[in-house]
């Protein structure tokens, strides 16, 4: 068991609406999600000393404190490999406050990934300059995969072949993120639920992904305040103390190309997340009531249902019928409605969804909520999280 | 042969006045699992291997074993005499082949009379699964197996 | 391009094929049983009570059970282990030879028709003669380009072995023997210049070898000096044993498919869409990506076999690519 385990919490969350065109800076959405998460957790800009973010984050730290008037911070440091971090940054400020590095560290992600530079638009521009992470890229781009989708789907059709998941299993994933964020007025897609059918007709993407299989591009920011859980408990919220965090690089593991294992359907970087976490918390999935799992492509919810240990390998496709991972349900799943249906903010608003969870204040409560998991980026090197409730 | 079905209670002949174009025939779904694709393979005589071995089909380039072309006729004939009854006689089956079907896969026949005349009736049928069409064509039929072959072998 | 390189045989090559017999008509080799006909009712699921009820099949005017149409040609067949079609001189293996050598190497059954002239019932022997009817001019179809080959079954039916049969049916077979599709992959030298060229690679020195290989028509990968371990995507050291020491091999350019995508949306100027991208397991046993742009997204599937092709990309730059291994369609 880590020694971190209880040792600290998540005091506070914060984040900007989440929209299609922000209309103002990524500096200024970043400003904004860090001050509310402050305020959130009834600290004020001169109490931060750390500040943790993603490596493809474009705001510096300089920028964030400078526009908050922070004093000094003593710990900052990044998380590589994009919607892998969302557990990530959580760990790295968890370890500087449990060792005294720092004592009040704020997690931030804010872009305009909508409005502005799409993911989704692929990196076909890369550029030939010869470091190692373009050559990585020399045996997919020039053969015209170019897009996180088409990497996902390469992925996602041996998953399929191998298990013998089906639109429809796809489909029930998509279903209950729209039916969530249907009740959320945070979500970009509220009250816009769909149907089975609606995701079985929705257009190619890169097949086997349709439109519908894929999450949102938007515009927006999300903090999280992380003290001891020592603090936390003379905050004004009630803290979500973090009972594991953990970290993943398994053998075969890459950034979305990872198809040279012996089963490339298996996220072993997300078995490697979980085992650590169950071991940390001294949890079982028996005791997981609702989850927020990473989803920027349906299939990769039902491989991470598997890694998890929520259901036997190749079963995920039996486990998300019949609303299963809906309200309800026996494990409902990203109930904001996830990347899928409230916005695509790199997973840190899934962090900020358990949070809500474990303090009962979410629009989509489930009941007697004492842990929850949160995970990160699936197929790329990863992350993830238990936060429970104190005591 | 033993008796099964009293031919009392044999359902009397489809009239050629109950019989109208553009009349759609009650659909068939057949859920196509393992078992069947099989048993159909082995019941028409083809041992060809894509047909119930599934390593072969795979390695032929197939996702899984398929229905060979002699089940999909003798489908579209059951479909059409379910409609029709046992005193109609079947003339003549005209398909054209499309998607393979293969296990999991629901396989919905639809039909339509496209001709009637003097008790001999054509439908046209659509046989298709959610990767497309499988077979589609037309079933040239005489409603009365006596009125019109004078075959009485 | 593919009409420059298939462009069909002519009917002088064709014409003599028409009508010609493939081989001796051949006999059932056992007569009609009421248990061949229960199978195949249990299997198809047909409740029609003609087949197995003889008073239900006479009340409909019929004289007894009698086989069920379709069941036509499978009194004809081998079954298991059956060799009826090789023993004999028979005109579609030149045929097919002839259009092997045109190009026309791929080939699917597009058509079956069944005309039913009289009721076979159990007792009866059914003897079957087969002979090529037509072979089309080429034609271009969403396929590729090639000729539609219709052959001609005829059955007879006699409660004689020895007894001269009564015609009750044919079936006429179409296939359609083509060149699968080229569909124009662009961005390649001497295409439409106004298209924008693919992305290229970066090389670096870690890499470099692979694009020397294909400038020489050769798939290379790494293989470590001091285990033996192939290693893709190349890596300055070799994972199995820590060795920096390395060379290359050339590959087949041989294996088959793992897994693919079919890219639809957005779509990079350089490329067709929809666009096929295959994962591959070279026979060698590493696994390699390349796209397969003259493969309709209809004929991939998991498990296929390919070749690698290449392609001048640029002056100094050849790109590899897959196409489906001969013989390897349904
Ligand atoms: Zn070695």
């Amino acid at each position: 068991m880590s020694m971190l385990s209880g040792k600290t919490a998540i005091a506070g969350i914060g984040a900007t609406e989440f929209s299609k065109d922000s209309g103002r800076s990524e500096l200024q959405l970043a400003a904004e999600s860090v001050l509310a998460a402050l305020n959130d957790a009834g600290l004020t800009p001169a109490d931060v000393d750390g500040l943790v973010t993603y490596t493809m984050e474009k705001n510096p730290e300089t920028e964030v404190a400078r526009a908050l008037g922070m004093g000094n911070i003593t710990y900052f440091g990044r998380v590589n490999f994009g919607g892998g971090a969302p557990g990530a940054v959580v760990l790295q400020a968890a370890m500087a406050v449990a060792t005294g590095v720092a004592d009040v560290v704020v997690c931030y992600r804010a872009f305009n990934e909508r409005s502005g530079r799409r993911f989704g638009a692929g990196v076909q521009d890369r550029g030939t300059e010869p470091s190692a992470e373009n050559a990585g890229y020399a045996w997919y781009t020039p053969h015209g995969i170019v897009t996180p989708a088409q990497w996902a789907a390469m992925t996602a059709r041996r998953y399929m072949h191998d298990s013998g998941a089906t639109t429809e299993a796809l489909g029930a994933v998509a279903v209950a993120a729209r039916r969530h964020a249907a009740t959320n007025p945070k979500a970009w897609f509220y009250e816009r639920p769909i149907t089975l059918a609606d995701h079985a007709e929705s257009r190619w993407i890169a097949e086997p992904l349709r439109l519908l299989d894929c999450c949102q591009e938007s515009d927006g920011g999300q903090a999280l305040v992380i003290v001891s859980a020592e603090r936390a408990r003379d905050l004004p919220q009630k803290p979500a103390i973090i009972k594991a965090a953990a970290q993943g690089i398994a053998a075969p593991t890459a950034m979305m190309t990872a198809y040279y294992g012996d089963d490339i359907g298996h996220l072993e970087e997300m078995t490697l997340v979980a085992d650590q976490l169950w071991a940390d918390a001294q949890l079982s999935p028996a005791d997981i009531p609702t989850a927020i799992i990473y989803d920027h492509f349906t299939p990769y919810v039902l491989m991470q249902l598997e890694s998890f240990g929520f259901c036997g390998r190749g079963e995920a496709k039996d486990f998300v019928r019949d609303g299963n991972v809906e309200l309800g349900g026996r494990l409902p799943i990203n109930t904001h409605g996830g990347q899928l249906g409230e916005a695509y903010i790199h997973g840190m608003n899934g962090v900020a969804e358990g949070v809500r969870q474990i303090r009962g204040t979410a629009v989509n409560q489930v009941a007697n909520v004492e842990n929850t998991v949160v995970t990160g980026g699936a197929g790329v090197p990863t992350s993830g999280l238990i936060l429970g409730a104190d005591g | 042969m033993t008796s099964e079905t009293s031919s009392s209670s044999l359902r009397p002949p489809l009239q050629a006045s109950e019989v109208a174009i553009d009349d759609e025939l009650p659909p068939l779904e057949i859920a196509i699992d393992r078992t069947f694709v099989i048993a159909a393979a082995i019941a028409t005589r083809d041992y060809q291997d894509v047909h119930h071995d599934h390593e072969a089909a795979v390695k032929r380039g197939a996702p899984d074993i398929f229905l060979n072309i002699l089940t999909t006729t003798g489908l579209v004939n059951r479909f059409v005499t379910d409609w029709a009854g046992p005193h109609a006689r079947i003339n003549k089956t005209a398909i054209r082949l499309g998607m393979p079907a293969h296990p999991g896969d629901t396989l919905t026949f639809t039909g339509t009379v496209t001709e009637s005349a003097d008790g001999v009736v054509t439908v046209s049928i659509d046989g298709t699964t959610a990767r497309g069409s499988h077979a589609s064509g037309s079933v040239t039929l005489s409603l009365s197996a006596v009125a019109d072959s004078g075959d009485q072998r | 391009m593919s009409q420059d390189e298939h462009p069909g045989l002519t009917r002088e090559q064709l014409d003599p094929f028409a009508g010609k017999s493939c081989g001796p008509s051949r006999q059932s080799r056992d007569p009609i049983a009421p248990s061949d006909i229960r199978s195949w009712i249990d299997a198809i699921g047909d409740t029609n009570p003609i087949y197995v009820d003889d008073d239900a099949s006479m009340a409909t005017g019929r004289s007894s059970v009698i086989a069920p149409p379709a069941m036509l040609q499978v009194w004809s067949m081998a079954g298991l282990g059956g060799t009826s079609k090789s023993t004999t001189q028979d005109p579609r293996k030149e045929l097919f030879a002839l259009l092997d050598d045109a190009g026309f190497t791929s080939v699917v059954a597009t058509n079956c028709e069944q005309e039913y002239l009289g009721d076979a019932v159990p007792g009866d022997w059914i003897t079957t003669s087969e002979v090529i009817e037509s072979v089309s001019d080429v034609k271009d179809t969403g396929l590729g380009r090639g000729h539609f080959i219709t052959t001609v079954m005829s059955f007879t039916a006699s409660p004689d072995p020895l007894g001269d049969g009564e015609l009750i049916g044919r079936q006429r077979w179409r296939l359609f023997r083509f060149a699968p599709k080229n569909r124009g992959s662009g961005g390649q030298a001497g295409g439409d210049s106004d298209r924008p060229p693919r992305p290229r690679p970066a090389i670096n020195r870690d890499n470099a070898f692979f694009f020397e290989g294909t400038l020489a028509g050769e798939l290379r990968i790494q293989k470590c000096d001091s285990c033996g371990t192939l290693r893709h995507p190349p890596s300055p050291a070799c994972g199995a044993c820590q060795s920096f020491d390395w060379s290359t091999v050339a590959m087949s350019g041989r294996g088959t498919i793992h897994s693919f995508v079919v890219n639809h949306h957005p779509q990079v100027p350089a490329f067709d869409y929809p666009l096929v991208v295959a994962l591959v397991d070279l026979e060698e046993g590493v696994r390699f990506v390349a796209e397969m742009p003259d493969t309709d997204r209809e004929d991939v599937a998991i498990g296929l076999p390919v070749e690698v092709r290449y392609r001048k990309q640029e002056d100094d730059l050849v790109m590899p690519h897959f196409v489906l291994a001969e013989g390897s369609s349904q």
